[in-house]
């Protein structure tokens, strides 16, 4: 789970070249598992931040089907089979709550709350299929590629590991103020290109896998660099 | 070492080994556990040791001695922990300690990050030296349902130790320690997994008489109920009714449980007659003809009812087939339904599925370059390293959220 800060990771020294990082979870177990929706949110909001975080921003970080945007709808819309409440869940954005997650913590409760007092509570699941919280560790290292201009950015970013996307295009914006990705800014502070990085920001992060994600970027990419080389 | 993973695994993957190496290089780490052959556990330790000794860590195997008597109580003790009751005296437990009191004194405990691996030796803790090195307990087996007087008595052991390494967090026990999820791994390059010469397929394809022009559906598993291959061979018939295929289901046959040929011969009778389904008998170590099978297989199954972790997915996968699996034990989190494979829950929904791939080749191949993909990022042996290491690093940080290295 990052700390907020005023620096956009890639950019060494700022204002210069974007080194590529990436990052590796480790999962930690919490030992609290829910098997019904009263013990989900009652989990909800006992929990770490650094749980929450885990279960809404790095759900990207797996290959996911775009389906449901955090573990909490996947597990209430899979498992739990309450599809109203996986549709509610699915729609909360965590990057709107990036300033804290208590707040995030509460849409959540609240969406369970209203819920339950409509449509009651669905039942337990089996033995095994209960709800896991998990928190994690996030381990920050160099991809191996550094960009210092547009060509070498689009190639790093066809060639980096998903990991390192899922960093700088998802919990880049957890990390910098403005909820920004860090490519994008990135793009705009040191390549001074605000059009290129307003398509990077028009990207919905919900909307697409991580390889969807590169494939846009690499499109906007290629696009900016025809118009740099074209004559006339 | 690493080198031979390059263009295998992810580049990010062979980075963070190189800057944790350059981190621990020189540093003593241990693992300890109780037998150098048969099992997962010494397959996956004789295999990454020489990955980590290769990145310059001074990284030894240690294996603990123990009599007829003690390996009783310690299958017991696994037994009961996997939720099948057993009973237990004090005498055992005092003998269960009084084994690992014996291997403490003819082992050398002295290194820097020490990992004991199961039940089996966990009471070494007790014998560590105060402040000498960073002691981990890996726990390999599913906790989730335990005997609660014999997991008690282990708990009791784990909560000594510094942290906790667990498969999944379903099979982890709740320990006032950090518990670590470290999924399990593949190593691309053991025969079970690396690339086949098309001659070496042909030649397994020719000994089992599989027939290249018919697409084959496969289950690879001991012939257990847990397995389903009755349920299979279910499926596979509602499949016939609609498209061609044959089904090949191969096993080792299992010497000392008795159970298991009870099962193998219910599943010979049930599948009697019908000469496009081909019972396998492997002997162990038959790796390569495994290897060659999926390699051969339209689609692969595992329609566990139970299971472990099911590793055989990830096998299955890396091979670039989607597989069908029973969305029980681990497998949900090799399959990402819908994008690599498909989480199926009856027979009826194993054959739609067969069915569905048998008709779709696009879909086939699409997805099936999904599934090698998925287990090129998140399971292959460069990130089970990677994950343990990350550990070492993580438990000097205690506490920390974000660990940066470079």
């Amino acid at each position: 789970m990052p700390e907020n800060s005023d620096n956009t990771v890639g950019m060494d020294p700022p204002g210069g070249r974007f080194d590529f990082r990436e990052c590796r979870k480790i999962i930690m177990a919490t030992g609290k598992k829910a098997r019904n929706l009263a013990e989900l949110a009652e989990l909800i909001g006992q929990v770490s931040a650094n749980s929450i975080y885990h279960h809404t921003y790095e759900y990207f970080f797996s290959g996911h089907i775009v389906e449901y945007t955090n573990d909490f709808a996947q597990w209430v819309g899979g498992t739990l089979e309450a599809r109203v409440l996986s549709e509610n869940l699915s729609n909360i954005d965590p990057f709107r709550h990036t300033a804290s997650l208590e707040s995030l913590r509460e849409e959540l409760l609240g969406s369970i709350s209203r819920y339950m007092k409509k449509y009651g509570d669905p039942g337990s699941v089996l033995p095994g299929e209960e709800f896991h919280f998990e928190e994690s560790v996030t381990v920050v290292f160099p991809a191996g590629f550094r960009a210092l201009n547009l060509a070498e950015f689009l190639m790093a970013i066809r060639a980096v590991d998903q990991q390192s996307i899922y960093y700088h295009f998802y919990e880049g914006r957890s990390r910098v103020k403005g909820g920004m990705d860090d490519f994008s800014k990135w793009v705009e502070d040191t390549l001074g290109n605000k059009e290129l990085a307003l398509d990077i920001r028009s990207i919905d992060p919900f909307m697409h896998s991580i390889e969807g994600i590169r494939t846009h970027i690499a499109t906007f990419i290629e696009n900016a660099l025809k118009k740099e080389i074209e004559v006339g | 070492m690493l080198s031979q993973y390059r263009g295998i695994a992810p580049k990010g993957q062979l980075e963070l080994l190189k800057i944790l190496g350059g981190k621990l290089s020189g540093r003593s780490l241990l693992h300890i556990n109780s037998t150098k052959a048969g099992g997962g556990v010494a397959e996956l330790l004789h295999r990454i040791l020489p990955i980590m000794t290769g990145m310059g860590i001074e990284a030894r195997w240690e294996v603990i001695e123990g009599d007829n008597r003690f390996f009783d109580i310690t299958k017991k003790i696994h037994n009961a922990l996997q939720g099948n009751p057993e009973k237990f005296t004090g005498e055992m437990w005092a003998y269960h300690f009084e084994v690992n009191k014996r291997n403490a004194r003819n082992i050398d405990l002295d290194a820097e990050f020490v990992f004991i691996h199961d039940p089996q030796p966990a009471p070494l803790i007790k014998f560590k030296k105060n402040g000498n090195g960073h002691w981990i307990w890996r726990c390999h087996i599913d906790m989730s349902s335990p005997q609660q007087d014999v997991s008690g008595r282990i708990m009791d052991y784990a909560s000594g130790y510094e942290a906790a390494i667990f498969s999944v967090a379903k099979f982890a026990m709740l320990l006032p320690i950090p518990e670590f999820i470290v999924l399990p791994s593949i190593d691309p390059l053991s025969d079970k997994n690396r690339e086949l010469t098309p001659d070496e397929i042909g030649e397994v394809a020719r000994k089992f008489d599989i027939p290249p022009d018919r697409p084959m559906v496969l289950q690879v598993s001991r012939f257990d109920r847990f397995k389903d291959p009755i349920g299979v061979i279910k499926a596979y018939r509602m499949v016939k009714k609609y498209n061609d295929c044959i089904l090949v289901l191969a096993g080792s046959p299992a010497k000392d449980d008795p159970e298991g040929e009870e099962v193998l011969s219910e599943v010979q009778n049930f599948a009697e007659g019908d000469p496009d389904i081909r019972i396998l008998l492997l002997p162990p170590f038959s790796d390569k003809e495994i290897n060659a099978l999926q390699r051969l297989a339209a689609i692969v199954l595992q329609k566990s009812l139970r299971e472990g972790f099911g590793l055989t997915v990830s096998e299955a996968m890396w091979k670039g087939k989607p597989v069908i699996g029973g969305a029980v034990g681990g497998i949900p989190h090799q399959i990402v339904h819908g994008v690599n494979g498909f989480l199926v829950y009856s027979e009826e929904g194993a054959a739609f599925r067969i069915r569905q791939f048998l008709n779709n080749s696009d879909m086939l191949t699409r997805m099936g370059e999904a599934a090698r993909e998925y287990v090129r990022n998140n399971f292959l042996i460069t990130r089970q390293v990677g994950d343990y290491l990350s550990i070492c690093v993580g438990v000097e940080n205690a506490g920390k959220a974000v660990i940066e290295i470079s």
